[in-house]
């Protein structure tokens, strides 16, 4: 990792961070000291095995998860702030993209991209198009697989759809667990193109956690995380 | 707005699952619901048998007193009888009749308890009429006949109370004012001798409003004494009363004793029997039989362990009319709340199952950044669709169902209490008047044929209110409504006190790290 590339346009800053779980087993160190920065239209990659918490740091960036130290900065605010809205960073500020996709089975993909739109408060027929528009651009421009519930489309499908729910709200930074994990190898191929895409066309800062070194194709920043600890792997 | 319409939507695709909750709720509250139209009905009706019956008190002699009195009279022979008569002194005599009556000092100052709505007064008295041929004990189908057979016994019942128009029989309808008038109480307040006699009385003997009869006063001072008597009313004998309990019930022979009966005023008849400020009966009507304890325990303070007098009720009758009615309410009431209960479990089950198996869905939203209050919301507006289809549902069903529900209690708590009821009505208390007005407890000769017509007459007053507790009306009343409402409102907290709790605890992370 460069500091020309930090000190370019970091959007993302995460100094020191650590969390630890109790478990039976007694404290695990999910994350240990965790820093770095991440800048607009960039991909950030961290590999390593599972277990090893990569998807705990990510949730951190999310805000799902809070850090017992350090800091996160996205845009220059402080989300570990006992007073940052929380919600509302979730809906705008940040897009997911999980593993087992975590579609909504009783919505349409059409509803499913909505849905984030819907609870920021969205009008309705911005809304429709805004998504419709979205589902075109990820490839699924055809109405019927549209308005077919998840359960009727294939994991690539399903993972498009996901993509497009993430950048539903327009979100500066894209988190990414595991996208390609449950899927074959052409649509992984297609997948991480399309992530790929959203940061260095789109100019997103996107966060990669995954064991698939494939990925590394499209990756401006790595890091290999093991039990915790971060080692930065170069760009 | 934009959650309430995302809850309904929601509602919707999870259609084959809420269907199934909403049945299953749908089918209690149906059964809670028939309950509490049921337990409406039966209290509506209860309310109204109370308003009719066990709410009728006497004052008269005791039982026990009239019993010490008769063995007294027993234990003499005629001639020790009659010998007593004639050397008593007024004062004895009056003394001795007054040994049935009750002092109207005593029903006056009862009179004045709260509880107490009306208030009357009636004497009974057998009193020698000169020249008046009876009509007593003529079988109904010679009257009708017109082959009266006549018996002129010159002695004839009177009875007077304050105020003719308030006596059961004229009220109720038995006896209907034929010519003239009925006296007043004015005319009890100014003791005028006035008299009311029967229609076939008058006949019999070529009377006619205007006439004047004459009444022997009794007593010894009094045997000379002449009491001249203005028929100012002739009325007719509607109904007339049956002997059929007092021979066994086979034989229906119809009698008119009520033909030989003259009203006159309280005032004037104490004159004539020589007891004045004495009475057969005080005659109250209270506000309800759910004071009867109470008006029995004032009694007993004011009359203190003097057991001459007593006050019976007809509390009996309103028993044994409306218990079965107060069981089937008890019975709704028990099966409302099993049914309630029953509900409560269902919506909060298929509620924690609902959400058990959504949880990742509720991690999803959350993740997506939908706030507690948002997921909270279309929650509780999935639980309010549930549950207002299924109210829905179930008004609809218990209009069809509550009255056979209904009429099936009824009948079940009928079978089980006829026995009793059969036996209370049977033993109904001599004093146990549900007229509206007093009839006194005899004294005297023709006793025993009073007490059994006014025996009939509590059987044809409780009538109305038997026929009332009969059968169970369940009526749609606007209450039923709004306890739907509070059904609805009340399950719907419940429900939602799943996924309230649900919400504001879950951690997004753990749910989408549960894969």
């Amino acid at each position: 990792m460069s500091d020309s590339i930090l000190s370019r346009n970091s959007i993302l800053k995460i100094d020191g961070v650590s969390k630890t779980f109790s478990t039976k087993a007694g404290v695990v160190k999910a994350v240990d000291d965790a820093s770095f920065h991440a800048g607009w239209g960039e991909v950030t990659v961290i590999i390593g095995p599972s277990g090893s918490g990569k998807t705990t740091l990510l949730y951190l960036v999310g805000s799902l998860e809070k850090p017992e130290a350090g800091a996160i900065e996205v845009s220059s605010t402080d989300i570990c702030q006992s007073d940052f809205d929380l919600a509302s960073y979730r809906r705008s500020g940040v897009g997911f993209v999980f593993q087992f996709f975590n579609l909504i089975p009783t919505l349409t993909s059409l509803e499913n991209v909505t849905l984030p739109m819907d609870l920021a408060g969205v009008p309705k027929p911005d809304q429709e198009r805004r998504a419709t528009d979205l589902l075109a651009r990820m490839g699924i421009d055809d109405q019927r697989v549209q308005r077919s519930k998840p359960t009727k489309l294939s994991g690539g499908q399903c993972q498009r759809v996901a993509i497009a729910r993430a950048l539903a709200n327009d979100p500066d930074l894209i988190l990414a667990d595991e996208p390609t994990g449950n899927l074959d190898t052409a649509t992984s191929k297609s997948v991480t193109e399309l992530l790929g895409a959203l940061a260095h066309e789109d100019g997103k800062c996107v966060l990669i956690v995954t064991h698939d070194e494939s990925i590394l194709e499209i990756a401006d920043q790595a890091f290999h995380m093991t039990d915790g600890k971060l080692e930065s792997v170069g760009a | 707005m934009r959650t309430l319409s995302r809850g309904f939507r929601s509602f919707r695709r999870h259609w084959a699952r809420n269907l199934i909750i909403v049945i299953l709720l749908a089918v209690c509250l149906t059964f809670s619901l028939s309950m509490l139209a049921v337990k409406l009905a039966a209290d509506q009706q209860v309310k109204s048998v109370k308003a009719t019956v066990g709410n009728y008190a006497e004052v008269s002699v005791s039982s026990e007193a009239l019993m010490a009195y008769f063995e007294q009279q027993r234990s003499m022979t005629q001639a020790e009888r009659n010998a007593q008569a004639r050397t008593m002194t007024d004062l004895e005599e009056m003394a001795n009749r007054a040994e049935s009556l009750v002092p109207e000092e005593v029903t006056d100052t009862f009179s004045k308890v709260d509880e107490v709505r009306t208030y009357d007064k009636l004497l009974s008295a057998s009193v020698t009429v000169s020249g008046l041929t009876s009509t007593s004990v003529t079988p109904l189908f010679q009257i009708r006949e017109g082959s009266t057979s006549s018996s002129s016994s010159g002695r004839f019942q009177f009875e007077g109370n304050t105020d003719a128009a308030a006596l059961a029989d004229f009220v109720d309808g038995r006896k209907q004012l034929f010519s003239g008038s009925l006296y007043t109480y004015a005319d009890y307040k100014n003791a005028n001798p006035v008299v009311v006699v029967e229609k076939n009385l008058a006949e019999t003997n070529e009377l006619e409003v205007g006439d004047t009869i004459e009444a022997s006063i009794s007593g010894a001072s009094g045997s000379n004494s002449k009491l001249e008597l203005k028929i100012i009313g002739i009325y007719e004998t509607v109904e007339a009363e049956r002997s059929s309990e007092s021979s066994g019930g086979n034989s229906q022979a119809m009698t008119n004793p009520m033909g030989n009966i003259l009203y006159s005023p309280l005032s004037v008849v104490q004159k004539m029997n020589a007891t004045p400020g004495y009475v057969t009966t005080g005659s109250y009507y209270f506000d309800s039989v759910d004071h009867t304890e109470q008006l029995q325990a004032v009694f007993s303070s004011q009359v203190g362990e003097d057991s001459t007098y007593a006050l019976t009720t007809d509390e009996s009758n309103y028993q044994a009319i409306a218990d079965p009615l107060i069981k089937v309410g008890k019975t709704s009431l028990i099966g409302l709340g099993g049914a309630l209960g029953a509900c409560a479990l269902i919506v909060l089950l298929a509620m924690g199952i609902t959400i058990g198996s959504r949880t990742k869905e509720l991690g999803v939203l959350k993740a997506l950044g939908a706030s507690n209050r948002q997921v909270i919301t279309q929650y509780a507006v999935e639980v309010v669709c549930i549950t207002l289809v299924a109210i829905i549902l179930a008004m609809g069903a218990t209009t069809i169902i509550g009255q056979k529900l209904g009429n099936w209690m009824l009948s079940g708590n009928q079978t089980s209490s006829s026995t009793q009821e059969t036996a209370q009505v049977a033993g109904v208390p001599a004093a146990g008047n549900s007229g509206s007005a007093p009839r006194g407890a005899p004294t005297g000769p023709g006793a025993m044929g009073q007490a059994f017509g006014q025996r009939l007459r509590n059987q044809v007053m409780n009538t109305s209110a038997q026929e009332q507790a009969a059968s169970i009306q369940v009526v749609y009343r606007g209450s039923l409504f709004l306890y739907g409402i509070l059904l609805l409102v009340m399950i719907s907290l419940l429900g939602m006190a799943v996924p309230v709790i649900w919400i504001v605890r879950i951690r997004p992370a753990r749910i989408l790290s549960m894969e």
